[in-house]
């Protein structure tokens, strides 16, 4: 993997601020943007701001055709059919999607982790509220993995299993195919909330066998506001759409509709083209760098920064020990210390951005009675000179603990 | 503490600044919460801190570590050295509204809104006019006979007493305004021609006889002396056409100069306004108490009134 090369590929990280550069770790949250994601938006904006599906004129077709070459692209990247990827405003839209459109009843069952983002949680509490089903939670071991044993046992009756692949607390992932299968011997069906697993390690639907998954663009070096909704094609046509309206008919009369085929069926109303354009071609710069080169990058940077935190025994790191096992996200706290003042201190002293907080996550601290914790997540564009600013910083934060 | 400091502050700098706006608005907050003695949960006080010992520990880490363990204290310190400070700012802007001075009446030390000094500046009595006097005396008008010297007005309650110099600037800058204080307070007057320079003694003596022999006509002389080119006056031949202009005798005016009686007096009156241990021209008196230099009118208004600005 040429560094230099990345480097230049994204325009902030040749930035500085007060003379200083910028060390950005916090790429679970938001990923920076390569040029060509940002060229490809503003192609959109220069050459053909024009409607996709709609518009027969020249500049409507190259659209239609751009929003194609996405849609392919995306099925392409996560082993899918085309009609079976929906362009989405980020996970949370596809996650609402699912909730609403599943026909879930009074009783039923969802079951998530203990790790679960807000966005795959709050709605299935909402669902509780709304239409009275039943909502459990498969607790992970004393070390933050997760408990097949306990999953077996709660998995039985349920209607849904919805978890976090890859968690953004601390970074662990769950065995999704042992989930999966297991779902299924017990016909229920499974969703995976993949947002910050596919931006590390490749999402292969079918290989996994998954029932549906929900994924950000911006975790994937893509656009904000863009996400994709994946859905098996025989369970997304059982599926009544959560929003409709412009483009989700075929036609309508005064007193009723016909209702296209999925995906269109799902994706009501006029589309951010210029973020699905460049959600292809950032999916398309990612294959290009590779999972392996991904993977091997973060590992050697984690593991080099999570040595160096075990020189304070103050630092309590959520999660496994072992880097690898926590891809890119080391989160850590320190008893009795907000740990937003160390966040604020790296970025003050030498512009090192880190995450600090609950990060949505607000239902494994409150359940843990941990104030917060700071998380570093790192991606392929960082480097170990990056790791050593943030060290070297850390360690003067931690001289005047 | 760190929110009340920040409060004043970001709201001074909010002024200029919309980043600083919304720093206020969030110490505000803060604020808020304390006084209604709620814990301050905005993290606004961890976010202030941890920018300021972030700065600290890119220079020093042994500052920073004093700073991050005292912080509370040294927040109390800026804080009582903030309200000290806030206390002499009002008390500057204060005196300098009063008196034309944040140091006080006739203080001539360093002041924030006159810069340049520019309403304690007097002809020195000895020297040349521009000369910015350093030191600082107590003129009094105890024991100074003025009975002599032109005055109008008489029986007013309030009094003020123009020491000054028909060639100086500093005179001529303080004299429209005691004039039209003078008519606008129907105050007793005395006016004292003090030559700070040595060629306008004879001008006292020309005050003098005009006064003695005109009366109430003496002051619209003495006005056009402070308002016509100083030119004009240098030289004693160019009075006479003035004491012409103003249709005044200038033989018996002449002959009143050279009596001996006439030297005397003004003589006398020179005696009389150094008892005054005045240092300086203009110097005004306001029933008794004693201006030295060119103040704004408002200051020489507000020694009248019982209510600063009424």
């Amino acid at each position: 993997m040429d560094l230099e090369k990345i480097k230049n590929d994204f325009p902030l990280l040749n930035k500085r601020i007060k003379n200083k550069p910028i060390v950005y770790f916090d790429s679970a949250c938001m990923s920076l943007k390569p040029k060509p994601v940002i060229e490809a938006m503003n192609e959109y904006y220069y050459n053909y701001p024009a409607c996709a599906g709609r518009s027969h004129h020249q500049l409507g077709e190259i659209v239609t055709k751009k929003i194609k070459e996405a849609r392919r692209t995306v099925a392409k990247f996560i082993n899918a059919d085309e009609r079976e990827v929906i362009f989405t405003r980020n996970t949370t839209e596809g996650i609402n999607l699912l909730a609403n459109s599943l026909n879930l009843r009074s009783g039923d069952l969802v079951l998530t982790t203990d790790k679960e983002h807000n966005s795959n949680l709050v709605p299935w509490l909402s669902m509780v509220r709304k239409k009275g089903i039943r909502h459990m939670v498969v607790k992970s071991k004393v070390g933050g993995l997760f408990d097949i044993e306990k999953y077996k046992e709660l998995v039985k009756g349920a209607k849904l299993v919805s978890m976090v692949y890859t968690s953004n607390l601390d970074g662990t992932t769950i065995p999704a195919k042992e989930v999966i299968r297991i779902a299924h011997e017990n016909g229920t069906l499974v969703f995976l909330d993949v947002a910050q697993s596919v931006a590390h390690q490749k999402i292969d639907v079918k290989k996994l066998d998954v029932d549906f998954i929900a994924f950000s663009g911006h975790k994937i070096l893509g656009p904000t506001g863009t996400g994709i909704f994946y859905g098996k094609y025989e369970l997304l046509e059982k599926l009544e759409p959560f929003l409709v309206g412009g483009a989700t008919v075929e036609s309508s009369i005064y007193d009723g509709y016909e209702m296209l085929k999925a995906p269109e069926k799902f994706e009501a109303g006029l589309q951010d083209y210029a973020g699905i354009i460049g959600l292809g071609e950032a999916v398309k710069y990612l294959e290009s760098i590779g999972y392996d080169n991904i993977k091997e990058q973060e590992l050697k940077i984690n593991s080099y920064i999570t040595n160096e935190l075990a020189r304070w025994p103050q630092i309590k790191i959520i999660g496994p020990l072992d880097p690898a096992l926590r891809t890119s996200i080391i989160s850590f706290y320190i008893e009795g210390v907000d740990m937003h003042r160390i966040s604020l201190m790296l970025d003050n002293m030498a512009n090192v951005m880190i995450r600090s907080g609950q990060h949505c996550v607000h239902s494994w601290f409150n359940d843990k009675k941990i104030f917060n914790s700071a998380r570093i997540s790192l991606y392929f564009y960082n480097t170990m000179d990056e790791a050593k600013i943030f060290v070297e910083s850390f360690d003067k934060i931690m001289k005047i603990m | 503490m760190i929110c009340i400091i920040s409060l004043i502050v970001f709201s001074i700098l909010g002024i200029f600044s919309a980043t600083h706006r919304a720093l206020a608005k969030e110490a505000l907050d803060c604020v808020f919460r304390r006084v209604t003695f709620r814990p301050c949960n905005t993290g606004f006080k961890e976010k202030m801190k941890s920018r300021i010992i972030g700065r600290l520990l890119s220079k020093s880490v042994f500052i920073a570590r004093i700073a991050n363990k005292h912080f509370e204290i040294f927040s109390w310190i800026f804080f009582v050295l903030m309200i000290g400070s806030t206390f002499w700012v009002v008390k500057g802007g204060y005196n300098y509204y009063i008196y034309g001075s944040c140091n006080g009446l006739n203080q001539s030390g360093f002041c924030a809104f006159d810069p340049k000094g520019e309403n304690n500046k007097v002809t020195d009595i000895n020297q040349q006019c521009g000369i910015e006097e350093k030191t600082e005396k107590n003129v009094t008008l105890e024991n100074v006979d003025l009975s002599t010297f032109p005055t109008k007005n008489v029986g007013s309650k309030d009094t003020v007493v123009l020491i000054g110099c028909y060639e100086c600037d500093y005179t001529r800058k303080a004299y429209s305004d005691i004039q039209k204080l003078v008519k606008e307070k129907k105050t007793n007057y005395i006016f004292a021609h003090y030559p700070a320079k040595e060629n306008t003694n004879f001008l006292s003596e020309i005050g003098y006889c005009v006064y003695k022999d005109y009366g109430d006509k003496f002051w619209a002389f003495n006005d056009y002396l402070f308002t016509v080119d100083k030119v004009e006056i240098y030289q004693s031949e160019y009075i006479n056409t003035i004491l012409r202009n103003f249709d005044f005798d200038v033989k018996k005016i002449n002959d009143c100069t050279q009596e001996p009686e006439t030297k005397k007096l003004v003589n006398d009156q020179i005696v009389q306004l150094r008892k005054t241990h005045l240092y300086g021209t203009p110097t005004v008196f306001i029933n008794g108490e004693g201006l030295v230099g060119p103040k704004p009118y408002r200051v020489y208004k507000s020694m009248l009134n019982k209510f600063i600005i009424f």
